[in-house]
């Protein structure tokens, strides 16, 4: 009966997760992170080889050997850790919920350190939805062809542990209801009208996050031809969840972060 | 005297393929098209006779006649062939195009006065893959249903051609992500059975180990799912806290919450320390009690006991003629499990119960889910009790040439994935996924029921899209 469910529930202990032990960690997602002062040409080159998805990629320019990672590509399968000799290691943070060039990171190969890019800034939307509703936000989810990984973490969002009610967030039956997209990709051909059609029916001023490595630039499906690419192919987009699939803590962090509610 | 299947089977002509499938007994398990490197057609039929898989292949010349008449499992696949290979399918019932989207798609019509049609999706309400269902119905209730989907076809079984063995495994964790360990799985070992490669008793353990868990997770997430469409929220939001418990013993003991990343050919790519085993145990053993009290409560309930009772009904025989597969199939009195009739990997040293019910309504598909909730965890206890020790994984090579099948029992049902390797590059890979086969039974589950059970007895099917459109 209901209240057998009801006593069981409370006689349980709480699971809360503190909002501070979410933001920015990427435990459980397989995202790397380089160790520079252990990063040599050698690895460098294997690594970029073993990458499924070309998220690892070495530049040549001005007589600079530079390594870049797209986080908006990877999806976290951990060949480079394994085959990084110890300069690859599982990133205790990634950004998230931030502009797509500031997905990628680079290196510095030989001079063995990071080469810090631009900080992300509010977009105009954000800060107009933050101006109405406060703190508040009612998202709708529109999976653009996604394998359902990603729809798996981000209805975990509601579970007991994460509880994103707690932060004023909800997500909604209808576009129309929303303040902001979580659209998941990659944007197959036979859901990209599908995908515009709801950006449309979504009032302004309206957020659209893409989520996922397919959703931040078609991942894994990004070469096939039934596929129109990442979730900007088909609608602008303000903030991308790295993540194949991002946990849990990585999309909360992506969505407070779109909103300016976390720097 | 035996022969050993080879994954090409016996050539033949169509005709052969339709004895196969129609052969008395025989349960059709996928038929699928491959082009060679001189650009000639094949098609490949499989059926499971008593037990066996049998494989019949046919060159394409000119036109095939469908089979579909006869073995009405093969629709869709058929459909898919004509779509996707260009070859022409005489005698089918219905050959409008199912995998592509072209604009000028007609729904069938059921004509008559206050006939109405409600069309829903592809984008949907709640976190869930885009479909699009068109009812319809008498007032409240539901003449016909038909489900257009392949809105999530990302041309993945195209995109596999050409890629490294290794690499593949990846691709197939991303067919449908929350039985991405399954698929990776299935994927692997046809690879091993091609290559004739055997994998380390610990690995094939670990195998089971992440299997199992993907089951549990999957069926007590499913339960949760069906209370809460039948507004009973509180155990909705428990299982989902039981299943989130599992999750993150997943991320402690493997590094990932959906075990991605663990399966490779030859084995697993991490092993698990003896202390990390033993407190993974201690918390699937709570999760499996803590569902079972759940679950006892749930079913103790009347208000969810008249939503689940007597709702979509899938009879035997309709579960027969689909070719049903898994959870729908067992609910429905067809007693099959892979894992007991084609056992592979570590299941070859176990005995594993099917449970099984004749009722076949949502109240049947409830009980088999939280039955074999109850036979996973036991399982998992099992085999984490008796781990052999030793390496986790063996060496595959990387540059051969080869062609092999393997199926496994995936959270939804039997998965086929069936694979050729011309020097090391995958030339094709097939992947008969059991949504795709179970996808054509929902509608004659629905007929009949009225349409705001429709939530309901989708969510007791369960069925992937991604894994279904591919």
């Amino acid at each position: 009966m209901i209240f057998d469910i009801v006593k069981h529930s409370l006689s349980s202990p709480n699971v809360l997760v503190p909002v501070e032990a979410l933001i920015f960690n990427a435990e459980g997602s397989r995202m790397p992170d380089v160790r520079s002062e252990a990063l040599t040409a050698s690895i460098a080159r294997r690594v970029v080889d073993v990458c499924g998805t070309a998220a690892l990629a070495i530049d040549e320019a001005e007589g600079r050997s530079t390594l870049s990672l797209d986080y908006g590509k990877c999806t976290g399968c951990g060949q480079c850790i394994e085959a990084g000799e110890g300069a690859f290691i599982a990133a205790g943070r990634v950004a998230c919920g931030v502009g797509r060039q500031a997905l990628v990171s680079r290196w510095d190969i030989e001079g063995g350190s990071e080469i810090v890019g631009e900080e992300a800034v509010l977009t105009v939307a954000a800060r107009e939805i933050r101006a109405i509703v406060g703190g508040a936000l009612n998202i709708r989810q529109v999976d653009g062809g996604s394998c359902n990984g990603c729809e798996a973490e981000i209805g975990a969002l509601t579970n007991p542990y994460y509880d994103l009610e707690r932060f004023g967030i909800h997500f909604v039956a209808s576009p129309k209801h929303a303040d902001m997209l979580l659209v998941t990709g990659p944007v197959t051909r036979n859901m990209a009208e599908a995908v515009k059609r709801t950006y449309a029916a979504t009032p302004a001023p309206k957020l659209v996050v893409a989520v996922g490595a397919c959703g931040c630039s078609g991942g894994i499906f990004a070469e096939s031809s039934e596929v129109a690419g990442g979730v900007n192919s088909v609608i602008p987009v303000d903030g991308y969840i790295p993540g194949c699939p991002p946990t849990p803590a990585m999309l909360l962090t992506g969505i407070l972060r779109v909103l300016g509610r976390r720097r | 005297m035996t022969t050993k299947l080879t994954a090409s089977g016996v050539e033949g002509s169509a005709e052969d393929a339709l004895r196969l499938l129609t052969h008395s007994g025989a349960r059709l398990v996928s038929i699928f098209g491959s082009v060679d490197e001189s650009g000639a057609k094949r098609v490949y039929a499989i059926a499971e006779v008593n037990r066996e898989y049998r494989i019949v292949n046919v060159a394409v010349t000119g036109a095939l006649a469908s089979v579909t008449p006869m073995c009405p499992a093969a629709a869709w696949y058929e459909r898919e062939l004509h779509d996707r290979f260009g070859i022409e399918i005489e005698g089918h019932p219905d050959l409008r195009p199912l995998v592509y989207h072209p604009a000028d798609y007609t729904f069938l019509q059921v004509q008559g006065v206050g006939v109405c049609e409600l069309p829903v999706g592809p984008v949907h309400a709640g976190i869930i893959e885009p479909g699009h269902f068109r009812f319809s119905v008498m007032g409240d209730t539901v003449l016909h249903l038909e489900p257009r989907l392949f809105y999530t076809h990302k041309g993945t079984e195209t995109l596999f051609e050409g890629m490294s063995v290794l690499k593949g495994t990846a691709l197939a964790e991303s067919v449908s992500g929350d039985n991405c360990f399954a698929h990776a799985v299935a994927y692997c070992q046809s690879v091993e059975n091609a290559f004739g490669i055997s994998v380390p008793p610990r690995g094939r353990a670990i195998r089971l180990i992440g299997l199992e868990l993907e089951r549990m997770m999957a069926h007590i997430a499913d339960v949760g799912a069906l209370c809460g469409d039948v507004g009973c929220v509180v155990p909705a939001a428990y299982t989902a806290r039981i299943k989130e418990s599992l999750l993150q013993a997943s991320a402690r003991l493997i590094g990932t919450r959906y075990w991605r990343g663990t399966a490779t050919p030859g084995g697993v790519r991490r092993d698990i320390s003896a202390e990390n085993a033993q407190r993974f145990g201690e918390v699937v053993a709570h999760a499996a009690a803590d569902f079972v009290e759940m679950a006892r409560i749930i079913l103790d309930t009347p208000s969810v006991l008249n939503r689940f009772e007597g709702a979509g009904i899938l009879s035997n025989e309709m579960a027969r003629d689909l070719g049903a597969v898994g959870v729908v199939a067992r609910a429905s009195g067809v007693r099959m499990d892979v894992r007991r009739d084609h056992a592979y990997g570590h299941y070859r040293n176990i005995t594993v119960e099917t449970p099984h019910s004749q009722h076949g309504d949502v109240l049947a598909r409830a009980r088999m889910r939280i039955e074999e909730t109850r036979v996973s965890a036991r399982l998992i206890k099992d085999a984490l009790k008796e781990l052999a020790a030793g390496i986790v994984c063996t060496q595959v090579p990387c540059d051969g040439s080869a062609e092999g099948f393997s199926a496994v029992e995936s959270p939804r049902g039997e998965l086929l994935y069936w694979i050729r390797i011309r020097n090391g590059r995958i030339a094709r890979c097939h992947i008969k996924s059991p949504s795709f086969q179970n996808w054509p039974c929902l509608p004659l589950a629905v007929a009949g029921n009225i349409s705001a059970d429709f939530p309901l007895i989708n969510k007791s099917f369960n069925l992937s899209y991604s894994g279904c459109d591919r």
